[in-house]
């Protein structure tokens, strides 16, 4: 089949009735983090995940990603579904999950090298398209690992950390950290980048500035991205689509299109389109909110 | 964080804490020479640094100092390179898989809590009192710091490094290799160097309780000659080989670590 043909027609990745539920190992009880959640994202599009703690919105990330099995439903990417993880997709985790004894260079090239032992045609020169033979046998080790490199290197200056190439991650703030995870997904081409609170830990300034830099990043070439946040804000400022969980047990409750011209700047933070959306949004949560209490009293 | 201050004599710059150590250890040897010779102690039981120093020159120009040292010293390096050998490995796999770690878990913890020198009697009926049961105890002493440490090495490792590596797709043994094996070996480490004074412990004693040559042989032969001087040249001598060797393996956990 055509493959531009299949992009038409299958939303990149769909959840269909994706049940996400881990055993409680004390007791033997069970606790349903996603229930049910069904969810297209067409490809090239910037979907945001938000909801409180608990709500299963890391969890159905990591369903997405193959890192964990569902109990029930199905993750299909590019129509097909998801039994591991893929190359197609890549993660970037919330505690940055940068190996300490590597130098920013190498934990970039951490995934590359995971990854060369079956990327046969690799690497793709990007401004050519062609593909760099590694002519013969002799050498092919070494020559392989210089071009993880300069490749990884790439991304290194992609994400602005030019200069700290040979730091290690200790000597380097939340936000430069986060950027070397992105360099490190980004760095294996994925189709589709998974953000896991990538900006959980970082402080105000910092969260403002990495999402600002992610945004041109993602610019570039629109990769189909997922980003979970429980920042509403970030949610609105960051995605063409924001999905709205809540928990007890973790469900999706609404998908919200933003209506917001791209590039997206500060400014559309005061418009009245923005003010609407999140408007709508936080009445979502505290509706759901209300709605527990409601439930809740009665036992009280 | 200590801070360490710089003491300037003239041209010369100490650093605070290498001069009053220094110092600490002068004063110390100055009494110890001075208290006999001013009839404060009676040098038969406390002996002095210029006995010690005499008994020093005669030891090693003797023939048997040479035999005594070459002896402990293959007694030490073979039981501790096996102790090695079969700690780092086991370790690092009694880590990885749960169910050889619930099997071995008994018997290991049984010797990690008995003293292995109260085994030395029993050792010795299987193994004679050559060169062998020194090395056997050489190697229960210091195989179980390592064992133990390799294995909360392994289970130490960062939860969320093992899922990054699995999200790019690593098999198995690159997840060993590229994160479980770097992220313990400081653990791994520690236990080696642990493992290394249990050795030099475990060589003199045994050879104190019963034995044909190596230092701790000689330590009890002048013990019960009463020979104070001789005695402590050797315990000198064992403590100097102790220090150098957990020196080098801080030296090498600074290089490896990260």
């Amino acid at each position: 089949m055509n493959p531009t043909a299949l992009h038409d027609v299958v939303p990149h990745i769909r959840l269909d009735g994706l049940t996400v539920v881990y055993e409680k190992p004390r007791d033997g009880g069970s606790f349903v983090a996603v229930a049910n959640a069904c969810l297209d994202v067409e490809r090239g599009t910037f979907v945001t995940i938000v909801g409180p703690s608990g709500c299963g919105k890391s969890s159905l990330l990591l369903a997405i990603a193959g890192l964990i099995r569902p109990a029930k439903g199905r993750v299909l990417v590019n129509g097909r579904p998801v039994s591991g993880p893929g190359r197609d997709r890549a993660m970037v985790f919330q505690d940055f999950a940068l190996l300490p004894w590597r130098t920013v260079l190498e934990n970039v090239r951490f995934g590359l090298e995971l990854q060369s032992g079956w990327k046969l045609a690799y690497p793709m020169d990007a401004s050519t398209g062609a593909v760099a033979g590694n002519s013969g046998a002799r050498g092919w080790k070494s020559r392989n690992r210089e071009d993880l490199n300069e490749r990884a290197l790439r991304y290194v200056r992609l994400v602005g950390l030019n200069g700290f190439e040979h730091y290690h991650p200790q000597q380097l703030s939340g936000g430069m950290k986060q950027k070397a995870g992105i360099a490190r997904a980004l760095a294996v081409d994925p189709e589709i980048l998974l953000m896991d609170e990538p900006f959980g830990s970082l402080d105000a300034q910092a969260r403002e500035a990495m999402g600002n830099e992610l945004l041109a990043i993602w610019e570039q070439d629109k990769k189909t991205a997922l980003f979970v946040t429980h920042s509403i804000d970030e949610a609105i400022f960051l995605g063409d689509r924001v999905v709205v969980m809540e928990k007890d047990p973790g469900h999706i409750t609404e998908t919200i299109s933003i209506h917001l011209p791209r590039p997206r700047t500060v400014e559309m933070l005061d418009s009245e389109a923005y003010i609407e959306h999140r408007r709508r949004i936080r009445a979502h949560l505290m509706g759901e909110l209300q709605h527990q209490r409601a439930l809740a009293l009665p036992h009280d | 964080m200590t801070k360490v201050t710089n003491i300037t004599i003239g041209r010369l710059r100490f650093s605070k804490r290498a001069l009053v150590s220094t110092l600490s250890v002068s004063i110390f040897l100055l009494v110890w020479e001075a208290a006999p010779r001013l009839h404060l102690v009676d040098p038969f039981y406390t002996s002095q640094p210029s006995r010690i120093a005499a008994a020093s020159v005669e030891i090693i120009r003797s023939a048997v100092f040479l035999r005594d040292v070459s002896v402990s010293l293959l007694e030490f390096a073979s039981g501790f390179s096996l102790a090695l050998v079969a700690g780092v490995p086991i370790g690092l796999l009694l880590g990885a898989f749960p169910m050889l770690r619930y099997l071995l878990d008994p018997p290991v913890m049984a010797i990690y809590a008995t003293p292995e020198l109260a085994l030395l009697p029993i050792i010795v009926v299987w193994l004679g009192i050559g060169m062998e049961s020194k090395i056997a105890v050489v190697f229960v002493a210091a195989v179980i710091p390592i064992l133990v440490n390799s294995i909360a090495g392994v289970r130490e490792v960062d939860r969320s490094l093992v899922l990054a590596a699995r999200s790019f797709c690593a098999r198995r043994r690159d997840i060993f290799a590229k994160v479980i094996l770097p992220s313990s070996l400081p653990a791994v480490m520690i236990g080696i160097r642990l493992g290394l004074s249990r050795a030099v412990l475990g060589v003199v004693v045994a050879e104190m309780y019963v034995s044909q040559a190596g230092v701790g042989n000689e330590i009890m032969r002048y013990g019960s000659a009463f020979r104070i001087d001789y005695l402590l040249f050797y315990v000198l001598l064992v403590s100097a080989f102790g220090f150098a060797g957990t020196t080098v393996m801080r030296k090498l956990e600074e290089r490896l670590g990260w």
